[in-house]
């Protein structure tokens, strides 16, 4: 039932909107909120709570408290008295075995109580261990608020802006509005974000600032990011001002009953029956410390409500004080052994500055011992804060309520947190059981963990505590104010979720191919076309392509770039001729080994250095570090995204080249480890001839726009000699058949290039070289491990990642495997001790439980003398 | 049971600190508190004191995910993690105080071939060492966490995952607890709010702390103070391989239960698991640059909320309450740098990352005998801090991620 | 991370522009014990203090610069641009952090 209409009501009785309580229709009108509509139709129990699954009605009104959460459309713990009512809205209760109504739980209520103490789960079900999982299932099962759909999906949109400001106002309240049109007035340009929530009905929308609401700071982050809830859009603030006007929170009293349903803070007064035109009850008691008490009575007497009784702190110190109910509800309260009957207790304990996110900006917080709150103090730079946040009494003088209350001697329960149903005897007895510092304390009853964020429990658990201990407030000091400030959604967190992925200019072609592709760090690449067999055989006996592109590419060139390179590089360049290539591995100065790849002296001055696919960032940033402080007269340039390349393999690679040039692509002409330019297809290359899948090849390397072009102009002009594209998958297979090594595989964070079968490249007869001197105390030491390649005596394909194993333990490990149709065996590369690392030795591999023996084998296991390689 | 209706205190209220113990230990934590239990239980010696310079667990024991599990990379590492996996089984008992251990399993997806290569590595290393530990493919992960998004249109498909079914979490606190109560009846004395400021020695060997509450003399000092591990070993002149960075975790509003499995993805940096209590607790990777600054900070939660909802769509809707932020003490390595110290009487326990919660019924034990015995117990002996020095590295560093 | 930092080229960006390479050390001038090698290979100072650092533009105009930070605050009191430096610099930490589970 609704009281007449006021001008100053929220609701607009000319629509009707329908949701769905617990799959029952209710009727309210638009401007209502889903907890007043509910509160319209009668309900008054909103929820179960956490652990005595005790009925809770609408407390706060005001989004803080947990005692109206809810399930909407799915999402768990909806503060459904902030939440605006929508056509076909589905609600429902949580947390409750049968109904709100009727809750099976509440059981723990009633009977509970001596064997669930605080912490009780810490003293029990520890015998037998066996019986624990059970116990622990139960446990987690009467545990949790809100169930989750686990079959749904995203179903939102969430974007992210990022927005700046000059001065940023946290709070639309008169204290902030002020702030707003001040600073305006300044000329400044001013943003002020509001939760929405302010009993003024509507924020004025004014000209000279921008007006967002509803919408909330989640906190004030370093180098004063503010990021926003503004909904489905999360707004990055950065502003140069941060004036933060969050106002304060209204905080209960401690006395037994404070949680029945019934019991109202005075907000929850105003907002009920001014916005909503709502009688909260029929006879009303009024127990305030401050002036909002006051004005909630007059609010209940305007609504109708006859108030039986007010109690104000400031004049009067009573000395018990408890409610009592029935079912929940609240019937009678008691004051001094004075009861009095009544449906409505409002009980206003005075109110404590919302400082959390002046808190986080950097503040102290100091208790104020005269009006018995917290109050920042110290703000950082750049943030102010304004109103009752600021911790000005504007609304006169409050009395600081006492710690707690005594009751009747009937007892009942008295909350400290109603989040987690701690209660003033948990407090008591946690402080006697030694947890005799705040933050113990906290962690131990959990007061302030709950979804309020300690919004109504951290002032009252740190009155009680100093009582207890008989120590000042001041001296016992605040458990550490932790963001978010209020709730906030992983969607909204989230936004729409880009990750990074990187293809290469011929991703469409692999897929128009029918490739699987798969990941390679960032990359996207194929893993095949299908037939990876076929794919190997192609480039043994014909000739086959695979997109390179990913290879990190990089121009060095200037008049100091051999002595970079020879200084960066184990290997040497001074004596590469332009038009060679060299292949070269890099190391760090502990001996490491980073990265690979070729180097092509393109001129006496121009050298061209290709890295691994996912190296090549951190290749560069290298060499760019080196070149900066070492200051030679070298540049850098990346063109891994500005080139593509093809590897062209295969014993017909070069007739099909020659189709396709006019370069002489001769044996003689063009050797094996030269570098050339000139045109294929029209197309301006760089033309490498390496082997890393151990055939007759060529590494194209061109702008990459034109790599679709050339791409289908090898596959079309190659067709004949029977030109296929392979993959990642047959590439492996190729480079393991010459037990080439791939840098990041084969060799992890602590493989060296001696150990790993590379100092052939190492010079140590160069002055200095990154990682020379650990290289040569790694040589005077003798190695640890050895990478080798083996065969497999039986044919078996050891896993990658597979254990060498000797007197049953692990001594070295599989980094490469695979069967190989043109070896005809299962072949490998493994890191060996040195004592089984020559040619024959023989090694067994763990295969699926069993141990499978191996041969050593030091030279590749195709074509070891490279004859196919330099044809 | 019956403890549930009479109230006893955990431990004595905070004493005057002695002028004189045999054993003084810097950090209130749950290692520091291991050693001090152990050193009473196992040895009997009594005559020790915890330093902490705050409330006891305020550090990384009372902020990191909890996770318990020895499926590590190294024999050396997982042999070590696996007995400090039985001795936490069995903890709850001996404390006689209820650590809510949940032993509910651990999934690492892989998300590409290459991690399904670590992951092979680490399940076969596992097994040769008796621990449960395997690689399981899709159809497997499904059935133990049906609520993955195990589709193919995702960002980083799950190929597999190396599944061990005795990792688990524990309530972090209670360790804590369990171990301060177990320490104090065994007549330790724990000095919460007592501050090291300076380490006395004379020839090579420790004499005595400096503490915010006065001087204290001792023949062995144990540093476990994680993120603060090289500034108490610059007191003694002894410098550690360690940087210190932040480490970021967050929960949501309590839910029913979801999910009973904890699911790590290292591609995505991101860490899941429900606590006893119904939060979904999600941490993620350490920031990379050094800093004592312990902020939380705003990206973490968007580029984790990110990463969750790539794995558990169906937490779109469900909001964060909490976030919070530790100090780590990074080692080269990623191993622990456990042990004596060139410094006679100067042991530590440091540089474990992200580890060292799991490790501190083991700690406790063999630092325990150390300082008992004066030996180093074989099974931390690879963890000296000598290695670094000797270049004999435990290195729990999978293999870069790098691929032609 | 969110704190800012002051790019030489580029002005104030968000940390997350950025990669970290830790302390600025020196490599030695000359040929190194072993357990110099290992001083300078392995350990950091990790002040909590005032601490000289490499950073890289990553995500920005990849210039490479020093910065002056306060590991306590991260209040970044100056930077300054890569430059030839005499012997003695040593090269920043490879890369970032790597890929390894955290828990």
């Amino acid at each position: 039932m609704r009281l007449p209409p006021s001008p100053e009501e929220r609701i607009d009785r000319s629509r009707t909107v329908t949701f769905f309580f617990e799959g029952e229709p209710i009727e309210a009108y638009a401007g209502d909120t889903i907890g007043s509509a509910l509160f319209a139709a009668g309900r008054r129990v909103f929820s179960r709570s956490f652990k005595y699954h005790r009925p809770r009605g609408l407390l706060c009104c005001s989004g803080h408290c947990p005692n109206c959460l809810m399930q909407v459309d799915g999402a768990p713990s909806v503060r459904v008295c902030t939440a605006p009512v929508r056509e076909g809205t589905r609600v429902r209760s949580q947390n409750v075995l049968g109904s709100l109504d009727r809750d099976l739980l509440a059981v723990v209520d009633k009977v509970g109580g001596p064997f669930t103490p605080v912490g009780f789960y810490y003293r029990t079900m520890i015998r037998p261990r066996r019986a624990w999982p059970y116990y622990e299932r139960f446990l987690r099962r009467v545990a949790g608020l809100g169930t989750i759909d686990k079959h749904a999906r995203r179903s939102s949109r969430f974007d992210t802006e990022h927005r700046r400001a000059e001065v940023l106002v946290i709070g639309g309240g008169p204290s902030g509005l002020d702030a707003a049109r001040a600073a305006a007035r300044d000329g400044r340009r001013v943003v002020l974000v509001d939760e929405g929530l302010a009993l003024d009905a509507q924020l004025p929308r004014e000209d000279g600032f921008e007006t967002i609401a509803p919408a909330r700071a989640i906190g004030i982050y370093e180098g004063g990011l503010v990021p926003v809830d503004a909904g489905d859009v999360l707004l990055r603030f950065r502003a140069e001002r941060v004036v933060v006007a969050s106002g304060a929170i209204e905080q209960p009293l401690l006395f037994p009953g404070n949680d029945l349903v019934g019991v109202l803070l005075p907000s929850a007064v105003r907002r009920l029956t001014r916005l909503w035109s709502l009688r909260p009850g029929e006879r009303a008691v009024v127990i305030t410390a401050d002036d909002r008490g006051l004005a909630a009575a007059e609010d209940l007497r305007r609504a109708g409500t006859s108030v039986a009784r007010v109690v104000d702190l400031r004049t009067t110190q009573p000395a018990q004080m408890a409610a009592r109910g029935s079912h929940g509800r609240v019937r009678s309260v008691s004051v001094d052994g004075d009861s009095v009957d009544c449906d409505v207790l409002v009980m206003s304990g005075g109110s404590q500055p919302a400082y959390s996110l002046l808190a986080q900006a950097g503040a102290r917080v100091e208790y104020d011992g005269t009006r018995g709150i917290f109050v920042p103090r110290d703000l950082p730079p750049h943030v102010e804060a304004v109103g009752s946040a600021a911790g000005e009494g504007a609304r006169g003088a409050a009395a600081v309520p006492a710690a707690s209350y005594r009751g009747t001697e009937s007892g009942g329960r008295c909350f400290v947190c109603i989040c987690e149903d701690v209660t003033d005897k948990d407090v008591k007895r946690a402080i006697a059981e030694g947890f005799d510092s705040i933050e113990l304390a906290k962690r131990y009853t959990t007061v302030t963990m709950g979804p309020c964020q300690g919004r109504l429990c951290h002032l009252p658990s740190i009155r009680l505590y100093a009582r207890e201990t008989r120590a000042e407030e001041a001296t016992i000091g605040t458990t550490t104010a932790r963001p978010p400030w209020a709730p906030v959604r992983l969607g909204l967190l989230a936004g729409r979720g880009h990750e990074p992925a990187k293809r290469t200019s011929l991703h469409h072609r692999h897929k128009e191919l029918g490739a699987q592709m798969m990941w390679t760090g960032e990359w996207r690449r194929p893993h095949s076309y299908g037939d990876v067999a076929a794919e190997v055989r192609a480039v043994h006996e014909g000739v086959g392509v695979i997109d390179v592109s990913t290879l990190g590419k990089l121009l060095v060139s200037g008049p100091d770039a051999v002595s970079f390179l020879e200084r960066l590089y184990p290997n040497r360049f001074g004596d590469l001729k332009p038009g060679r290539i060299r292949y070269a591995v890099l190391g760090t100065d502990a001996g490491r080994i980073m990265d690979d790849g070729t180097i092509g002296r393109l001129s006496e001055r121009d050298f061209y250095v290709t890295t691994t696919s996912t190296g090549a960032e951190t290749v560069l940033a290298w060499f760019e570090w080196w070149n900066a402080v070492w200051g030679y007269d070298v540049s850098v340039d990346n063109v891994t995204g500005a080139l593509a390349a093809l590897n062209v393999a295969g014993p017909r690679s070069r007739a099909l080249l020659a189709r396709l040039t006019e370069l002489d692509v001769s044996p003689d002409g063009f050797g094996y480890l030269d570098a050339r330019e000139a045109r294929v297809a029209g197309v301006p290359c760089l033309l490498l001839r390496i082997g890393f899948v151990g055939e007759l090849g060529y590494e194209l390397h061109f702008p990459s726009p034109y790599a679709e072009y050339l791409w289908d102009t090898l596959l079309e002009r190659g067709a004949d000699a029977g030109i296929r594209p392979f993959g990642l998958e047959p590439q492996r297979i190729l480079r393991l058949e010459k037990a080439h090594v791939i840098v990041g595989q084969d060799t992890d964070s602590e493989s060296n290039a001696l150990d790993a079968n590379m100092s052939w490249l190492v010079k140590f007869d160069k002055d200095d070289f990154v990682g020379k001197w650990a290289l040569e105390h790694v040589r005077e030491r003798g190695p640890r491990e050895r990478l080798v390649g083996f065969e497999m005596a039986n044919g078996t394909v050891p896993p990658e990642g597979g254990q060498i194993v000797v007197d049953g333990l692990p001594a070295g490990r599989v980094t490469s495997a695979r069967w190989s149709d043109a070896v005809g065996k299962a072949i490998g590369l493994a890191w060996v001790p040195p004592a089984l690392a020559d040619e024959d030795s023989r090694i067994e591999i763990r295969v699926d439980g069993r141990l499978e023996p191996a041969l050593v084998r030091l030279r590749p296991f195709f074509d070891p003398d490279d004859e196919r390689l330099r044809a | 049971m019956r403890d549930i209706f009479r109230t006893r205190r955990m431990w004595r209220p905070r004493g005057e600190l002695k002028d004189r113990y045999d054993v003084v230990i810097v950090g209130g934590g749950s290692h520091g508190l291991a050693t001090a239990y152990y050193l009473a239980k196992n040895h009997g010696i009594t005559n020790v004191a915890v330093l902490e310079q705050s409330y006891i667990g305020s550090g990384a024991a009372g902020r990191n995910t909890t996770i318990v599990r020895s499926n590590y990379r190294t024999p050396e590492g997982a042999r070590f993690y696996q007995r400090s996996v039985e001795l936490y089984e069995r903890l709850s008992r001996e404390l006689d105080f209820n650590l809510l251990f949940s032993q509910q399993g651990h999934l690492t997806l892989a998300h590409s071939d290459r991690a399904l290569i670590t992951m092979t590595e680490r399940a076969e290393v596992n097994q040769l060492l008796g621990i449960d530990s395997r690689v399981v493919g899709p159809p497997e992960v499904a059935r133990l966490c049906p609520e993955l998004d195990l589709s193919h249109d995702v960002t980083w498909p799950i190929l597999g995952a190396l599944y061990h079914p005795r990792g688990g979490i524990i309530r972090h606190d209670a360790v804590v607890w369990g171990l301060a109560r177990g320490a104090d009846r065994g007549g330790v004395e724990i000095h919460p709010y007592t501050e090291v400021t300076g380490i006395e020695r004379s020839n090579g060997r420790v004499t005595g702390v400096r503490t915010t509450r006065g001087d204290i003399e001792c023949d062995t000092i144990v540093s476990a103070t994680a993120g603060w591990s090289t500034l108490v070993a610059d007191l003694a002149d002894v410098r550690l391989p360690i940087t210190t960075h932040i480490l970021q975790a967050f929960v949501t509003e309590p839910l029913k239960p979801f999910l009973d499995v904890i699911v790590v993805s290292s591609q995505m940096h991101v860490y899941v698991s429900q606590t006893d209590r119904g939060e979904i607790l999600i941490g993620a990777e350490i920031e990379p640059y050094t800093t004592y600054r312990g902020t939380s900070t705003f990206p973490f939660l968007e580029y984790s909320a990110r990463h969750v909802l790539e794995l558990f769509p169906q937490l779109e809707n469900v909001s964060v309450l909490r976030q919070w932020t530790g100090l780590c003490d990074l080692s080269p390595d990623y191993s622990p740098i456990l042990g004596v110290t060139e410094v006679d009487g100067f042991v530590v326990s440091a540089g474990w990352g992200t580890y060292g919660f799991k490790a501190a019924p083991i700690v406790g034990t063999t630092l325990a005998e150390l300082i008992s015995t004066g030996r180093t117990p074989e099974l931390i002996a690879p963890f000296t801090l000598e290695r670094f020095y000797t270049d004999t590295l435990v290195s729990e560093l999978a293999a870069a991620a790098v691929s032609h | 991370m969110s704190f800012l930092l002051s790019c030489p080229n580029c002005g104030p960006r968000d940390v997350n522009e950025f990669a970290y390479a830790g302390e600025v050390t020196s490599r030695p001038a000359e040929r190194p014990s072993v357990r110099e090698l290992a001083t300078y290979v392995h350990f950091r100072r990790n002040v909590a203090g005032v601490q000289q650092e490499w950073w890289f533009h990553r995500f920005g105009c990849e210039t490479w610069f020093r910065a002056e930070r306060d590991t306590r605050t991260n209040a970044v009191l100056a930077t300054e641009a890569a430059h030839a430096e005499p012997d003695g610099q040593a090269a920043p930490a490879e890369a970032a952090v790597p890929d390894v589970p955290a828990v």
